[in-house]
């Protein structure tokens, strides 16, 4: 058993191809994740009970599943109805592609709801009295007041959830499609060599997760600079 | 549905194994969790960098790639070990199940590994200290004052590290192990009803982690009874 340090970089050319696809799977889902997040909170803060009911069973149904499940239900399974392939969505549900996206933004939307209810819970009540003492609208105070302060408080856990949709992508790879995982399990069956492909795509993973860490890291530092004047 | 019937003990023995392996990864992650826990507070320079490497590969790469290198990765490396001794050996591995146990331990070991540090730097030090003014040795005091105090600031994490390794399990059906998710796949070609089917291993998971969070909020409460103060 050696290391073929030459397979490493024959094979990069087309793990780039890969990371591509990971890169907009990533994006993709994880900005209309959060779009269905914010629907997701408003009505579940609504009050009503017909908006709470379907936000909450929502999210209890996709933060209790595997994603693997969610994907292999929605790319397997949906076609089994005569309705879904008759549809408007077909050219779309028929794609791994955006059956992917699919699992992966409504699997976001549900973490990325309860991570920002968590940190409009963390919102001062005091602040809240004082605006509408100050006869500040409900809308309004919840546009200008609880928003920024919940955003902030909710970045470190929301970065957690972006590294975690990274990883995710690689399941992209168990329906077809070759995003970066997908390219490395091609290469490995044609040379059967696991570690130096599978280690170097791990690196890569790992340095993507570095990155959106140290990403979040500074925007919250930014977003919080008002709390405590620059120590020294 | 009908169809269905043919399939349920499939689906009973797919969902024994998916508990086995929960219940194996989860004994092993508590172990690693443990000891990397203990790593990263010791005062030796060497441990905690080990222990912090292991954590940032573990939380920083994806589920599915860790189990393929440990699979693979152990299937080159006992084949070529085999194959030193005897050249006519063609191919080892070891089962998937392991493969898939040990590497669903090891990720959320990572995990457990930093919710431990975090609930043992909870405990009062006064009670460590307390305790070795009494005469405990430091396995005592380990065992006997940081534990027992530690686990119940440590559950809310836990809860939700249980939630995720129960969810991970659902990928070893990559490596071949006959699990709910492979018995949906295998059952798929021969019903012809995909939805039914996956929609099932669906709902058996959430029956599982419904189980588990409910667990959680039972020993959440037994942990915390003796803080009346709280209400």
């Amino acid at each position: 058993m050696n290391f073929d340090i030459g397979l490493v970089f024959e094979s990069i050319p087309k793990m780039l191809v890969g990371l591509g696809l990971t890169l907009e799977l990533l994006i993709l889902s994880s900005f209309i994740g959060l779009v269905l997040a914010v629907i997701t909170l408003l009505m579940r803060i609504s009050g009503r009970w017909f908006l709470v009911a379907p936000a909450v069973t929502y999210i209890y149904i996709f933060r209790g599943t595997p994603i693997l499940v969610q994907i292999f239900v929605i790319y397997f399974g949906f076609p089994q109805f005569e309705f879904v392939r008759e549809s408007v969505f077909w050219p779309f549900l028929r794609e791994p592609f955006w059956c992917c996206i699919l699992a992966l933004s409504l699997n976001a939307g549900a973490y990325v709801s309860e991570i920002l209810r968590g940190g409009m819970l963390g919102v001062d009540k005091g602040i809240l009295e004082a605006a509408s003492a100050l006869g500040i609208s409900k809308t309004q105070s919840f546009i200008y007041i609880t928003s920024p302060i919940a955003i902030r408080l909710s970045l470190p856990a929301y970065s957690n959830d972006i590294i975690s949709m990274t990883k995710a992508t690689a399941l992209a790879s168990t329906v077809t499609l070759l995003d970066m995982t997908g390219v490395a399990r091609t290469i490995v069956a044609q040379t059967f060599a696991p570690y130096e492909i599978f280690l170097s795509v791990a690196i890569i993973y790992m340095i993507m997760a570095w990155m959106i860490q140290k990403g979040f890291g500074m925007a919250e530092k930014r977003m919080s600079r008002y709390l405590k004047p620059a120590a020294g | 549905m009908s169809e269905l019937v043919g399939w349920a003990d499939d689906y009973f023995w797919g969902a024994m194994v998916v508990l086995r392996v929960f219940a194996v990864s989860l004994v092993l992650a508590v172990v690693i969790g443990l000891i990397g826990s203990a790593m990263k507070l010791s005062g030796s320079r060497v441990a905690q960098t080990i222990a912090n490497a292991y954590t940032v590969v573990f939380r920083g790469t994806p589920e599915l790639l860790v189990l393929l290198i440990v699979y693979f990765g152990a299937a080159v490396t006992l084949t070529a070990i085999g194959q030193s001794f005897d050249a006519s050996v063609k191919f080892i591995d070891i089962p998937p199940f392991w493969a898939g146990a040990f590497a669903i331990a090891l990720i959320v070991g990572a995990y457990m590994t930093e919710t431990f540090r975090g609930a043992f730097l909870g405990v009062d030090p006064g009670h460590v200290e307390a305790a070795r003014a009494l005469g405990l040795s430091k396995f005592q005091t380990f065992v006997y004052v940081r534990i027992p105090q530690m686990w119940r600031l440590a559950l809310p994490n836990f809860g939700n590290h249980m939630l995720s390794l129960m969810k991970d399990t659902a990928l070893i059906s990559v490596i071949g192990v006959e699990e709910i998710v492979f018995v949906a796949k295998i059952a798929t070609p021969v019903t012809l009803k995909p939805f039914t089917m996956y929609f099932i291993v669906a709902l058996i998971y959430l029956c599982i982690t419904t189980v588990i969070t409910l667990a959680v909020m039972a020993m959440e409460k037994y942990a915390n009874k003796h803080l009346v103060s709280s209400r």
